[in-house]
């Protein structure tokens, strides 16, 4: 079993690097559809996070913690719930979506923006009212005025990022659903991961895996070094 | 060209606590005014509501000559309100004096003339590069005077400039609140104790008991 671990870890490096065509075609899909959801989902989210924070309307501690509680919903919930919308049958079975890339960034922006909006709600929370009274007093609109205090809150709304990325990109339960690990179109690396590993194949699990790891690594480097300019004053 | 400032039937309440009530009140170009009251009576919140910054409710500010701007609409651009511990931008000295001018379009060479000059004004050369988080609260008070001193303000709301600074750095406040003073700058400031700074104002108001109460002597104060 050892010998057998040794040698498909090395199969699996090996397919990294002769880069293996079908390995970083799923690789491809996975971040083209991670990295689209993060795009369209950050910016509204982190509003809604703002307005959380900013404005003090009835129900709004109901709202946060809506969306607290969707924060940690079940991937396949959250899949099945689109599978359900979005199947022949179901009221948007119109556009045809289902096992499509778009399917999954739709799956992938309802599972980031809740925890986009909870860290950015936080983020911003902890951000001082004068930040935003000095920004207004000393000329600012309301849209540069929001500017200045996402610039203000940027380590924190950074982190929310990665966070959401880390989320999305290795969830497996809404991608299979909804996505329907399609080889050359919706096969992303989880899903791709738990494939191999069911028909007993684990080098490209492996491979992939590894990459999944490595980036894990790297964005959380990133976050700390940035950080690390951002202390506490 | 003159700015003048009129406040008519001023109420604030939180909750069912009514704050202060205030029939008229008016602030012109050469006014100074020392806003006198007790820990809580509401100087804080009379100013924001004076500044555009919090809304009264009921009554109205307005100020004239107003200002082109349609969507900023309750607050003008040459009236300028400073929080008792200034709230600096991230960023260098340099980038907090920029703020401003930068909102209102000007270019980068215009940018960078007034910066130095009120680096050279505030005395805060030296600390130019520095990141403002690090600076003393006495250096943060003279570049939050800066910051607003760049931008040409008819109508300055101080809140107790002076808390927690020193003697020396209420010295220098003292000073360049005065020039703003000489350069016609109206100036109003909160304070519940008299300090070199409030010395400086022509006028006194008292807010107490919900009421603003104009050119009252208090002889305790000045004793
Ligand atoms: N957002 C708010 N909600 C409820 N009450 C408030 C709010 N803001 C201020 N208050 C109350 O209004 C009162 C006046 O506050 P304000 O800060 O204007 O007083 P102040 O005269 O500036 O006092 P100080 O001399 O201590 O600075 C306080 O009792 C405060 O608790
Ligand atoms: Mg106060």
């Amino acid at each position: 079993m050892q010998d057998n671990l040794f040698e498909t870890t090395a199969l699996a490096l090996q397919l990294l690097f002769s880069f293996d065509p079908d390995l970083w075609d799923i690789i491809g899909v996975s971040f083209r559809v991670s990295l689209t959801a993060i795009a369209i989902a950050t910016l509204p989210a982190a509003l809604v996070g703002f307005l959380l924070a900013m404005l003090d309307f009835k129900g709004r501690t109901a709202v946060i913690a809506i969306f607290n509680a969707l924060m940690a919903a079940p991937t396949v919930v959250v899949g099945l719930t689109l599978y359900l919308l979005l199947s022949r049958s179901g009221p948007f079975g119109d556009f045809h979506l289902l096992f499509t890339q778009p399917a999954m960034v739709i799956g992938q922006v309802a599972l980031a923006f809740p925890l986009l909006v909870c860290m950015s709600h936080s983020a911003f929370q902890a951000i001082d009212k004068r930040a935003w009274e000095t920004a207004r007093t000393l000329g600012a609109n309301c849209c540069m005025a929001v500017i200045t205090i996402m610039r203000e809150a940027r380590f924190a709304l950074l982190a929310a990022v990665v966070a959401a990325f880390g989320r999305i990109i290795s969830e497996v339960g809404c991608s299979m659903m909804i996505g329907g690990n399609i080889m050359g179109y919706t096969r992303n690396i989880p899903t791709a991961i738990a494939l191999e590993t069911s028909k007993g194949m684990f080098a490209q699990g492996i491979a992939l895996g590894l990459v999944l790891l490595l980036l894990a690594l790297l964005l959380n480097v990133t976050l700390v070094s940035v950080r690390g300019k951002g202390r506490l004053v | 060209m003159n700015l003048e400032l009129n406040a008519t039937n001023l109420i604030k309440r939180f909750g069912a606590r009514q704050l202060f009530s205030i029939d008229t009140l008016n602030l012109k170009e050469g006014d100074s005014i020392h806003l006198n009251g007790d820990n809580g009576v509401g100087k804080t919140t009379l100013m924001k509501v004076l500044a555009g910054l919090d809304k009264p409710c009921e009554g109205q500010v307005s100020v004239t000559p107003a200002k082109r701007k349609l969507w900023s609409s309750n607050l003008h651009p040459r009236v300028i309100y400073l929080h008792q511990s200034p709230y600096i931008f991230s960023g260098t000295v340099r980038e907090n004096l920029a703020y401003g001018l930068k909102l209102r379009g000007s270019s980068r060479q215009q940018t960078n003339d007034a910066v130095d000059k009120a680096l050279s004004w505030s005395r805060l050369e030296p600390l130019a590069h520095q990141q403002a988080y690090s600076l003393s609260g006495g250096e943060k008070q003279r570049l939050a005077l800066a910051r607003a001193w760049v931008l040409n303000p008819g109508l300055l709301f101080l809140d107790e400039p002076t808390a927690n600074l020193d003697k020396k750095s209420v010295q220098n406040v003292a000073e360049l609140v005065a020039d703003l003073q000489n350069c016609g700058t109206a100036i109003m400031v909160s304070s519940h104790q008299s300090n070199p700074v409030t010395e400086l104002c022509k006028q006194n108001m008292l807010l107490t008991g919900g009421q603003l109460k104009k050119n009252v002597v208090n002889e305790a104060l000045y004793a």
